[in-house]
């Protein structure tokens, strides 16, 4: 009897160890990492999630800034800290293509694509008082231009010049890239009539009256303000209607199993908080939640294509 | 609602004391990030986003954008007293600024960067209150063409930085030019020169060449001709600037917020420029345009009312279209949809009381501007009393840390080390650093949109778009004419030499 007790004690307790060894993380604030300065799309995106973890975890998170070479420095940085699950970076889908375009040796499998958490659809926008204001409006011009026809949006070879090039291949027309320094640069050529088309996200005409949005690339329609937007396969388009911005987070490949339930957790909980979709749903995108094999894979294939489109462009051989 | 009682209701958002003291507090910290080299206006800014989340939006918008101003005038206080330009703009502080010091007139120096940061803060805001919307319907027409035009114009007043000659300007500026290769093509996506380093993928960072080239330099300079532990300036000097002296060059302090304010409200052009150029036009207009890089007060303030006066201009897009015109404006977007709020002209209807209520604090600001920094530069002078055996060695600490902090890098510590032994090695041998800045800065500019507007519309377009052409008709004379006057100098002095002998 008195064995069986301590039997029992023995596996209670090895229960309880164990128990608490799955709860052991995190022990220590964890750092999540973000490749821009404070007050980037991305950075808002990572404080906005540290204020509502809170909510579902007594973990501090604390954002730390690490900007320079379009995220390879974050992405290193993590490279070439240790894989226990201490430092998160918030990644976007330009951080791929970044990735491809610098010829830099980091590999993919080397890292954890923990959660997708954003959705953003790519869309192709217009300025309301010009004289091209709907997609037909794009196609007819273009065609009387013959390749003349200017987009304007950020950097060749980035994810919205790889968008226009997918739009004028399937849609058969030609149009010329006018690269700016940044999206807003090139929204504010829009506006000054300098170009006929920008491609950005829904996101871009919140706020900006003059502009609007001429096609969407999602399956469906979305709500509120961009009801009446179009989408590709509605306007006759097949083949653009996946085409988005992600956002998520990655760690270095091999942390701990239990910081990797613990984020699996927190994320799902950040999803269906309703503060947290109504924050993404403002920027017209679409909360998700995607775990790592699919995150992963969307990752390589976006990578696969980004590679075939800068070898196209002769940026990378 | 007319301006007035939309200005009445943002004035009525300050009553409480809460407002009344986060603009102080944005104030000091504006003024002492300003000064702190490495802490650039966007840097100080981005550094309190964070901190403003915790805020409601009024606050920490009016927090935000009174430190953005108070940086711009922060930066002159390093410039004029130890030569390290706390901001990029006062670069061009410096130039004047601290041959004041050295002749022991830095009270001077600092007093006439106050009243014409100041001022020229104060005209940027009138102008942002009154004008932002038409402004930022006109700015969005320019193309690239002209924004080619105006940067080829920047590029021009090197003239008024050779200090005789012109050749080592240029050499300077080329150096300038170069060193903005460095790093992706903007245009075709393509990296250059950066050997696969990864550092080198962005091209060097502008504070930490900032830093070297101006104060590092100097602290080397020190070491070389060094003379005992226990000097230091002969006199300090710490009279402010007579009323008379201030009405003197009212016409540089009026003329430079001018075209600070709308060179500020151009998206991508910025108060650096805006330095440069309304510094140059200064020279230009003066009765004493010899005394320009020897210490002269207008030189000083030009320099500042320009840059202060950009910050109300670069607010004009950001706040009348929700387009970021300056890196601070950026900054300023997202700490705005941190807030769940978005800048543009929506904003004035659904939330005029936060708009009007920036508005009032920006004026509310330079106030407190004129008010600490009165009192703070009683402080600020003493620095110079210190022996040159602290100050030299206090400088250099400075030097590192602001570099470090602009990226938490220690690659920008050591290209920032590496500039201070390039300014030592340019100014050794009679070539100015101040171009080599103006080439950095304006370099980027320059080649994206000459590109971009070929791109656009062929080369003809310099000659169709009539703004465009008439800027670069000025600015090819504004070159030429100090070229062509040298040249004759020269002519004269040889002529005159060879007939002596």
């Amino acid at each position: 009897m008195k064995r069986f007790i301590v039997f029992m004690a023995a596996a209670a307790l090895l229960v309880v160890s164990t128990g608490m060894a799955m709860a052991a993380f995190p022990t220590r604030p964890i750092n999540l990492m973000v490749y821009t300065q404070p007050g980037g799309a991305i950075d808002v995106f990572a404080r906005k999630f540290e204020a509502i973890a809170k909510k579902y975890t007594d973990a501090t998170f604390v954002v730390v800034n690490k900007p320079g070479a379009g995220g390879i420095i974050a992405i290193k940085d993590i490279m070439a800290s240790k894989a226990d699950g201490y430092k998160i970076l918030a990644v976007t889908k330009s951080n791929i293509s970044k990735m491809v375009e610098s010829g830099s040796d980091i590999k993919i499998s080397d890292y954890s694509w923990i959660a997708m958490m954003v959705s953003d659809p790519e869309a192709i926008i217009v300025n309301r008082e010009s004289k091209i204001t709907t997609w037909q409006e794009i196609l007819a011009d273009a065609k009387a231009k013959g390749g003349n026809q200017l987009w304007v949006g950020p950097a060749k070879g980035g994810n919205d010049h790889i968008m226009a090039m997918k739009t004028w291949r399937i849609a058969g027309i030609q149009g010329k890239w006018i690269p700016y320094e940044s999206g807003g640069k090139a929204m504010a050529a829009l506006m000054g009539g300098h170009g006929a088309v920008y491609v950005g996200n829904p996101q871009d005409v919140v706020g900006r009256p003059n502009l609007k949005c001429a096609a969407i690339s999602a399956t469906e329609r979305l709500s509120g303000e961009f009801a009446d937007v179009p989408t590709f396969r509605e306007l006759g388009i097949s083949g653009l209607d996946e085409e988005i911005i992600w956002r998520g987070f990655m760690a270095k490949k091999g942390i701990p199993a239990e910081a990797r339930a613990f984020y699996t957790e927190l994320f799902r909980k950040v999803n269906d908080d309703p503060d947290w979709r109504k924050y993404i749903l403002s920027g017209a995108a679409n909360p998700v939640f995607y775990e790592e094999v699919r995150f992963t894979k969307i990752v390589e294939n976006d990578a696969k294509e980004f590679k075939e489109a800068l070898v196209g462009l002769g940026i990378i051989k | 609602m007319d301006l007035l009682d939309s200005m009445l209701v943002g004035f009525g958002s300050l009553v409480g004391w809460k407002p009344l003291i986060i603009i102080i507090v944005g104030v000091i910290i504006g003024i002492l990030a300003g000064a702190m080299p490495g802490l650039s206006p966007s840097t100080a800014v981005a550094l309190l986003v964070p901190f403003s989340y915790t805020m409601t939006p009024e606050l920490a918008l009016i927090l935000l954008t009174t430190i953005y101003l108070a940086t711009n005038y922060g930066g002159s206080i390093t410039a004029v007293l130890i030569n390290t330009p706390g901001t990029p703009a006062a670069a061009v502080t410096a130039l004047d600024g601290y041959p004041l010091t050295l002749q022991g007139k830095a009270g001077k120096g600092l007093g006439t960067a106050l009243i014409a940061s100041t001022i020229g803060g104060s005209i940027g805001v009138i102008v942002l209150v009154l004008f932002a919307v038409p402004l930022a319907h006109i700015a969005i027409k320019f193309g690239p063409a002209d924004y080619f035009a105006l940067a080829l114009f920047g590029l021009a007043t090197v003239a008024s930085m050779g200090r005789g000659n012109i050749i080592k300007a240029l050499v300077a500026i080329l150096i300038g030019l170069m060193i903005n290769m460095i790093g992706i093509d903007p245009i075709s996506g393509i990296s250059r020169f950066s050997f696969g380093n990864d550092r080198l993928y962005d091209g060097f960072s502008l504070i930490p060449a900032l830093i070297g080239l101006f104060a590092v330099s100097v602290v080397f300079a020190k070491a070389e001709e060094w003379t005992g532990f226990n000097r230091t300036l002969e006199k300090v000097g710490s009279k402010l600037p007579t009323l008379k002296e201030i009405l003197e060059i009212r016409g540089a302090i009026l003329r430079s917020s001018i075209i600070g304010t709308i060179i500020g409200i151009f998206p991508g052009a910025g108060s650096t420029i805006a330095s440069f150029i309304s510094y140059d036009v200064s020279k230009r207009s003066s009765k004493h345009p010899e005394l320009f890089g020897e210490g002269s007060l207008e030189g000083v303030a030009a320099a500042e009312a320009s840059n202060s006066s950009s910050v109300g201009g670069a607010l004009v897009p950001l706040l009348a279209l929700g387009i970021p015109g300056s890196a601070t404006d950026a900054v300023l977007l997202g700490a705005f949809m941190l807030h769940d709020l978005v800048p543009g002209p929506l904003l004035f209807k659904t939330r005029p009381e936060l708009v009007y209520g920036i508005f009032a604090a920006l004026i509310v600001a330079n106030i407190f501007i004129l008010l600490l920094g009165l009192y703070g530069n009683r402080l600020f002078i003493r620095v110079v009393a210190v022996p040159d055996a602290i100050l030299y060695p206090m400088i250099l600490t400075l030097a590192v840390v602001g570099s470090y902090s602009v990226a938490g890098s220690l690659f920008d510590v050591a290209s920032c080390i590496g500039f201070g032994i390039m300014g030592w090695l340019l100014k050794r041998y009679g070539y100015p650093v101040a171009p080599v800045v103006l080439g950095i800065v304006l370099g980027k500019m320059i080649e994206t949109n000459f590109r971009r507007a070929v791109m656009m519309h062929g080369y003809s377009v310099f000659l169709k778009e009539k703004l465009a052409l008439a800027v670069l008709i000025i600015a090819v004379i504004s070159f030429l004419y100090p070229l062509m006057k040298q040249w004759k100098e020269d002519r004269a002095k040889r002529a005159a030499h060879s007939w002596k002998t």
